[in-house]
């Protein structure tokens, strides 16, 4: 696509600057456009529709991008700005981001009237282990697929795809049921261990693929040198596959950072619960609460969004180089 | 009311590390344990030459067997049983004393079973299509249909929002790599704050969706009460979450695509749409195919993002067949038909295995990846 938007910029400079121009004034009117009426009726809407418009008239690609750039950090903006309000403004028609009065009210209720630091506690703890056993387990696992063609490898790579066709339903009755008789409702024993077992494959493919990219001459120029092959996979693989590595720990991070429906059905009461659960219960249908809930979500969010955009230069390579052939 | 800081207490810290760092130390024991065993076996005992290939993959394949395998397999046997709410103490090894039943497993509970998920049966004659929940909306011809609606709207909506974006990101532009993390934020946003914050969005009063179409005039719509706005909110919402897989994905594809290619086609005179059908889709096609197929499944089994926003209603508008399911083994309602719903589960993974095999051996999509 690269010579493609090449050849029609050359066509726009054969045209003259003119178009160009003509489009930036236009672009330019438009934003003004928005901020006079925005100016006149006191809703900042309008400048921001207007220079929207504006920019999709002076460069159209970056006005679609800048509009769902807006689109996908919405929510997090929303929950910021339903956090900061006092209890009587929640359920405002407002859209600013600080409300007039913020107040940080929302946030200590939280750590005074509710389990909230117990619960993310919990979901930490059972997240961190799971992350951290999973991507142990899948490291050596998709090991193996990559460098050995064994009996039952190929069967073995396509039972991995079907477990990702499984309906959760199919798993969470018979594991409900289990620790039912088990005794272990409101352990986190059980969520631990359906966590990892849905991580894991999910986590060999991936890193599959991207061992699959790295050359086995690596490896069989370490052995020359005397390594075992454990040596070379633990000296030069693993180095090597740091973005893969880091994609499966943070994707099985993620997942059980959030999980909601397993831990439903197995954590039931308050004084155990993970977050999700906890923030859920904020906005069941009896209690409303959605200074506790957004302030909650800030809480939860915010270091984890932060960690993805630290690691996505990491992420988004270890994803397609997996996928990618070169 | 809450004890220490947010309920955290030197006595709650303990009791979760109490229970977390044994399980790592029996975890990795474990797992030491068995391979070393394994190991020993396969190349001193057997001679295997791949003996290190089946060691490294021991603990991923036990892990498999005994948390996947075997609840998969259990899952089937509660298909013959007759377990629900009111007979689980017989199931139970504990309490057996109060149990009405003769037998526990049967292939009698499993005719009812499978049965009672197509079929409303009385006096032995067929007299409607079963109701898997309490409804009349919820027979397993309507849930099937709204599932091939959800999955077909989702997965084009996904594919265009996601290549229209990989497009305009892969042209030479600036700033792109700031519009990128933040085009991909959906995807790091927890899942359940994401399902909440937008049903919040979708509030017939005080959400932002209202707040916005009434500044071009339109009048509030009741989104979650009603079947079909209700039914419109989830696929919005789920489309938002997946466009930047989708993204991703064919952005990276679009990169590895040599330029040479469209030199050439630019100097046989193809147009624009031309290089885009006959050099950017076929191209595309190895990295689309893997992408539809996932994309198809997570959207068909999407369980979380319709309980915790609608929990299927209003009037069945949103259940899809795994939401039913769900709510069959756990609903609100008094019964909690385990048995049956291991049926209707057992069902609908048949229904989607049977979709995965003719897809996948049509379009040969998956045959690259594990014949690499």
């Amino acid at each position: 696509m690269s010579s493609l938007s090449e050849t029609t910029s050359t066509r726009k400079r054969q045209s003259g600057l003119d178009w160009m121009q003509i489009r930036m004034i236009l672009g330019g009117v438009i934003a003004v456009i928005g901020l006079v009426l925005a100016l006149l009726s006191n809703e900042w809407g309008y400048l921001l529709g207007g220079v929207l418009l504006g920019l999709l008239a002076w460069k159209w690609q970056h006005g679609v991008l800048v509009a769902y750039s807006i689109l996908s950090v919405f929510p997090v903006l929303r929950i910021i700005a339903i956090s900061l309000r006092p209890t009587s403004a929640l359920l405002s028609r407002t859209i600013e981001i600080i409300p007039a009065n913020a107040t940080l009210a929302s946030y200590s209720s939280l750590f005074t009237e509710e389990n909230f630091l117990l619960w993310v506690w919990q979901s930490l703890a059972i997240t961190v282990t799971v992350s951290i056993i999973g991507v142990v387990v899948a490291a050596t696992g998709a090991y193996a697929f990559s460098r050995w063609r064994f009996a039952g490898r190929r069967p073995g790579l396509i039972f991995l795809m079907t477990t990702q066709m499984i309906p959760a339903g199919m798993l969470i009755i018979p594991i409900y049921v289990i620790v039912a008789q088990l005794q272990l409702t409101n352990q986190i024993i059980g969520l631990v261990l359906a966590y990892i077992t849905t991580a894991v494959p999910f986590s060999i493919w991936i890193l599959k693929g991207y061992y699959d990219t790295i050359p086995p001459d690596l490896e069989e120029a370490a052995m020359v040198d005397g390594c075992n092959r454990m040596e070379a996979f633990y000296r030069i693989i693993l180095p090597l596959s740091t973005p893969a590595l880091s994609i499966v720990f943070l994707f099985n991070f993620l997942g059980a950072w959030a999980e909601f429906i397993v831990a439903k059905v197995i954590l039931v009461s308050n004084n155990v619960w993970t977050w999700p659960l906890g923030l859920n219960d904020f906005i069941g249908n009896f209690n409303t609460d959605w200074g506790k809930y957004a302030a909650g979500s800030v809480l939860v969010t915010v270091p984890v969004l932060l960690l993805f955009m630290w690691q996505s230069k990491y992420l988004i390579s270890g994803l397609t180089l997996g996928s990618v052939k070169s | 009311m809450v004890q220490g800081i947010g309920g955290l207490t030197g006595e709650t810290l303990f009791a979760t590390l109490g229970q977390i760092i044994p399980l790592i130390i029996v975890v990795v024991i474990f797992i030491l344990a068995l391979e070393f065993a394994l190991y020993n076996l396969l190349s001193k005992v057997f001679k295997l030459q791949n003996a290190l290939a089946y060691t490294l993959l021991s603990p991923a394949a036990v892990a498999i067997l005994v948390f996947m395998i075997y609840p998969l397999l259990f899952n089937v046997l509660l298909a013959f049983s007759d377990l629900k709410r009111d007979t689980f103490g017989c199931y139970s090894p504990v309490s057996v004393a109060t149990c009405q039943l003769d037998h526990l497993y049967g292939l009698d509970y499993a005719i009812d079973n499978f049965t009672k998920v197509f079929f409303r049966i009385r006096d032995g004659q067929i007299v409607d299509w079963g109701r898997l929940l309490t409804t009349a909306g919820s027979t397993f011809p309507a849930l099937l249909g709204r599932t091939v609606l959800w999955t077909f709207f989702n997965v084009i909506f996904h594919f265009t929002g996601g290549l229209a974006l990989a497009l305009i990101l892969n042209q030479k532009i600036r700033l792109k790599g700031i519009y990128r993390s933040l085009i991909v934020i959906p995807w790091a946003l927890p899942g359940v704050i994401t399902f909440l914050t937008w049903k919040q969005e979708f509030h017939a009063q005080y959400g932002f969706v209202n707040i916005l179409l009434g500044g071009f005039g339109i009048a509030p719509i009741s989104w979650l009460d009603n079947p079909v706005y209700a039914f419109v909110a989830i696929v919005f919402v789920n489309v938002w979450l997946g466009i930047p897989f989708y993204m991703v994905m064919l952005l990276g594809g679009l990169q590895s695509i040599s330029p040479e290619y469209y030199e050439a086609a630019q100097m046989d005179g193809a147009g624009a749409w031309q290089q885009f059908r006959f050099i950017t889709m076929p191209l595309l096609r190895p990295i689309l195919i893997p992408a539809v197929t996932l994309d198809v499944i997570w959207t068909f089994n999407k369980l979380d993002l319709i309980v915790v926003m609608t929990n299927g209603g209003p009037q069945e508008g949103t259940n899809i067949l795994v939401s039913a399911l769900y709510n069959a083994a756990f609903g609100t309602s008094a019964t909690q038909r385990l048995g049956f719903a291991s049926a209707f589960s057992i069902i609908i993974f048949v229904i989607l295995f049977i979709f995965a095999i003719v897809w996948i051996t049509t379009s040969g999509g998956l045959k690259e990846i594990y014949e690499k």
